[in-house]
């Protein structure tokens, strides 16, 4: 149906630089006709999901602007013009850079150890054992559970009094450790909850991955007598990098948008210290009614993973193997 | 061509399944919003955030109230925490998807009154002539202004002290006096923890602001200036008065002895508590009928403690009062209103009482069989109701009415749990205190109160 659509193209003079290519068949007057014919079928198909987009994108991302630049009352709406004073006061709190800096080791942390763990348990699901299609179907089941369930899951072990992880702490003879209320130990475990999370499906493109290297590379390895850990660096690493590049980034995006988690296992205490960007976003704007604030966050946490991206794409890129 | 006239075919029938596929949905969900209920009664949309038993009791209270009469039907929503629903009702004042009645915390109070939502239960009140001294006066002190009542006070409950005094009695320590002072607290807590060689923790207090308010209230220090708010619209707060110091050194120094346990949040102290692993902790009233169910007769309660060598001045209600929108018509304002006169009725709250712990705030309803046999049975229930009745209403007991308390609260427990960390106690305080009053700045500057 749509692939008509080309079509018409062709019928276009595509490029000055060769005119004698493309004889005039057609007289100017039908080449102007579906030009014009074009742009209608243009906005005709793009105008709905431009509609959409504008009303569900384009309008709250310009509000979400325009609030970072007031004072918000009670009932959020704008009342004081104050310019880019919520900017400079944000950047000068200790608080917000202290989430600043949470999010940084969270998301770093979660990004670095699922693709670690990930590729792990990739690499060993893909060797030729007996068995092993039980080992690739366990190692993806986290991706079926949701971010509730596997709070939940992750509170019990580390509950400070019944908790297994606790409990087997004890039983080696060590004092229990109070996991969601110490500082850095809270941290830790919505980390190891997060990289648990993420573990299903990043197993998963990496095993896809490891499958579609094509065997004769290994086998041509052997004859010339490389190591498995020489193939692994020069074969493995440089098939798979496009994945790679993949998961980190979307690792990276996912780990910033982090929400459910943190709600359900620490709701961004102790002291503020898992206190990440996108909650605390959720808690100036729906539980401390600042709406102003939450939008001057929103639109930081905007650029810092615009940036973010583009640094990806611009040295990770480079590196990538397609 | 005839290809694309094809798709183009295609493509207008999907548009227009769409539309009548979203015209489908918004006549449903305009259907859904209508005030008649499919039995011809007024629908009585009620927005609350009860969980547990108390969801549970609610929900045959509005059963009960749509059996009592043909004119109303009351129709539940839970809506999640205390401090969503107040940005909820913000942001849907004036649509069909605002309630017509819905519960709402203490320390709201301010902001409901100021955002000129609601419909002051007082008119109703001066209509009827209904009976008002029947309810609890340090109750309705959380919801008045200029001794008009805001809205009518529901789910009330008290902080409470709850200790395990089966645990006290295997140890022989001697048991708390019905209103303890810190060093009470501290004795049974280090006595606990010693005789037990380490092994079951004396106690522990949530990192939650409104333990905290509670230790001002009871000893008569204000939180924020104008007397809390209750007379002009408060602009600076304090967390760094003599007895908001003395109550956290108190609590360091617990931490520091080792008998204090910090476990993050209340269902993990709550297990704790249950499971016999710790002694005593503070926590609302409203968790007595589940400790009940755990401890039975074992379960100690006493008034909430007081710093030594003071007189106990009696502490705020917490809990939730129903409030009546005004963007509902006077059937449906008036159906709110029958619906909340049999929510406080003696009856209804003595059941309330029993099926949850938070107290009736019904005078007549301790007169009720139900409480009756509830006190004879667990005497200490009655305790925390007392403690209600001994105080008598003044601004530092009647909560706190400004705008904006949830934000206060978020920077009080991070001091809190800062002090339990160790870090001094003054100075997280002190951040708090300065934290909490540039936003009380800006938040003047933005609603135009100077």
């Amino acid at each position: 149906m749509l692939e008509s659509l080309p079509s018409t193209k062709k019928t276009q003079p595509t490029s000055s630089h060769e005119p004698q290519a493309q004889p005039q068949v057609k007289s100017p007057v039908a080449s102007f006709e579906l030009r014009k014919n074009d742009k209608y079928y243009a906005w005709l198909f793009l105008g709905p999901s431009l509609l959409l987009l504008s009303i569900f994108v384009f309008y709250p991302m310009l509000r979400t602007l325009y609030l970072s630049l007031f004072l918000t009352d009670n009932f959020g709406e704008p009342t004081v013009f104050v310019g880019l004073q919520n900017y400079l006061h944000l950047l000068k709190s200790a608080p917000y850079l202290a989430s600043l800096k949470a999010t940084t080791t969270y998301v770093v942390g979660v990004a670095s150890l699922t693709i670690v763990f990930g590729l792990l348990l990739a690499a060993m699901a893909n060797q030729k054992l007996r068995g092993i299609e039980f080992f690739r179907t366990i190692f993806t089941a986290t991706m079926g559970v949701s971010v509730s369930v596997s709070a939940i899951f992750w509170l019990f072990m580390f509950n400070p009094t019944i908790g297994v992880l606790n409990q087997v702490i004890m039983f080696f003879g060590h004092q229990p450790i109070a996991w969601l209320t110490t500082p850095g130990w809270a941290m830790v475990a919505v980390i190891v909850t997060s990289v648990w999370m993420h573990l299903g499906f990043t197993f998963l493109l990496f095993f896809g991955a490891l499958q579609s290297v094509p065997k004769s590379l290994y086998d041509a390895a052997d004859v010339a007598g490389a190591s498995s850990r020489y193939q692994f660096w020069h074969i493995t690493l440089p098939m798979i990098s496009p994945t790679m590049f993949f998961v980190a980034v979307i690792t990276l995006i996912s780990a910033f948008k982090s929400f459910g988690l943190i709600d359900l296992m620490t709701a961004g205490g102790p002291t503020n210290a898992t206190n990440l960007l996108v909650y605390r976003i959720y808690k100036d704007a729906f539980m401390n009614g600042n709406y102003a604030q939450a939008s001057t966050e929103s639109i930081i946490l905007a650029i810092i993973i615009a940036l973010i991206t583009l640094i990806q794409f611009k040295l990770l890129a480079k590196r990538v193997n397609y | 061509m005839t290809k694309l006239t094809n798709s183009l075919k295609r493509y207008w029938q999907v548009v227009g399944l769409a539309v009548i596929v979203i015209l489908g949905f918004s006549v449903f969900g305009y259907a859904r919003t209508q005030v008649h209920a499919a039995s011809g009664r007024t629908k009585i949309v009620f927005w609350h955030e009860m969980k547990g038993p108390g969801q549970k009791q609610l929900n045959s209270f509005i059963t009960a109230f749509n059996k009592s009469q043909t004119k109303y039907e009351v129709v539940p929503q839970f809506q999640g925490s205390y401090n969503a629903v107040i940005q909820k009702i913000m942001n849907t004042h004036g649509t069909t998807a605002s309630p017509a009645v819905f519960q709402s915390m203490d320390i709201s109070s301010s902001q409901m009154y100021h955002s000129g939502y609601t419909v002051p239960v007082q008119k109703f009140i001066d209509r009827d002539n209904y009976d008002i001294s029947q309810i609890s006066s340090v109750a309705r002190g959380v919801a008045t202004r200029n001794n008009k009542l805001l809205a009518m006070p529901f789910n009330t409950s008290q902080t409470t002290l709850f200790y395990n005094a089966g645990l006290l009695k295997k140890y022989g320590i001697k048991p708390l006096p019905v209103s303890p002072s810190y060093s009470d607290i501290s004795r049974v807590s280090s006595q606990l923890y010693q005789k037990s060689n380490h092994k079951i923790k004396g106690m522990s207090v949530e990192a939650y602001s409104w333990l905290f308010e509670q230790f001002l209230s009871n000893a008569n220090e204000e939180f924020a200036n104008h007397h809390d708010g209750h007379v002009g619209i408060a602009d600076k707060v304090k967390f760094t008065g003599p007895v908001a110091i003395e109550s956290m050194k108190w609590l360091q120094g617990r931490v520091k002895a080792g008998d204090f346990m910090n476990y993050g949040n209340s269902k993990n102290e709550m297990a704790a508590f249950l499971s016999g692993k710790l002694g005593l902790f503070m926590q609302t009233s409203a968790d007595t009928s589940l400790l009940i169910k755990g401890l039975g007769k074992d379960l100690g309660v006493t008034y909430y403690p007081h710093p030594d060598g003071v007189k106990p001045n009696g502490i705020s209600v917490g809990g939730a009062s129903m409030w009546i929108a005004n963007d509902k018509s006077a059937t449906v304002q008036e159906g709110a209103w029958q619906f909340i006169k049999f929510l406080v009725s003696a009856q209804t709250q003595a059941k309330w009482e029993k099926a949850t712990g938070y107290l009736a705030i019904n005078n007549k309803a301790t007169q009720e069989p139900v409480l009756k046999q509830l006190y004879a049975k667990y005497p200490m229930t009655k305790i925390p109701g007392d403690q209600l009745k001994s105080a008598k209403a003044n601004y530092t007991n009647s909560g706190i009415f400004v705008d904006g308390v949830v934000a206060a609260r978020a920077l009080i427990e991070n001091a809190m749990q800062q002090i339990y960390a160790g870090k001094d106690v003054k100075q997280s305080l002190q951040t708090a205190e300065n934290s909490y009053n540039k936003v009380l700045k800006s938040t003047n500057r933005a609603n135009g109160h100077g």
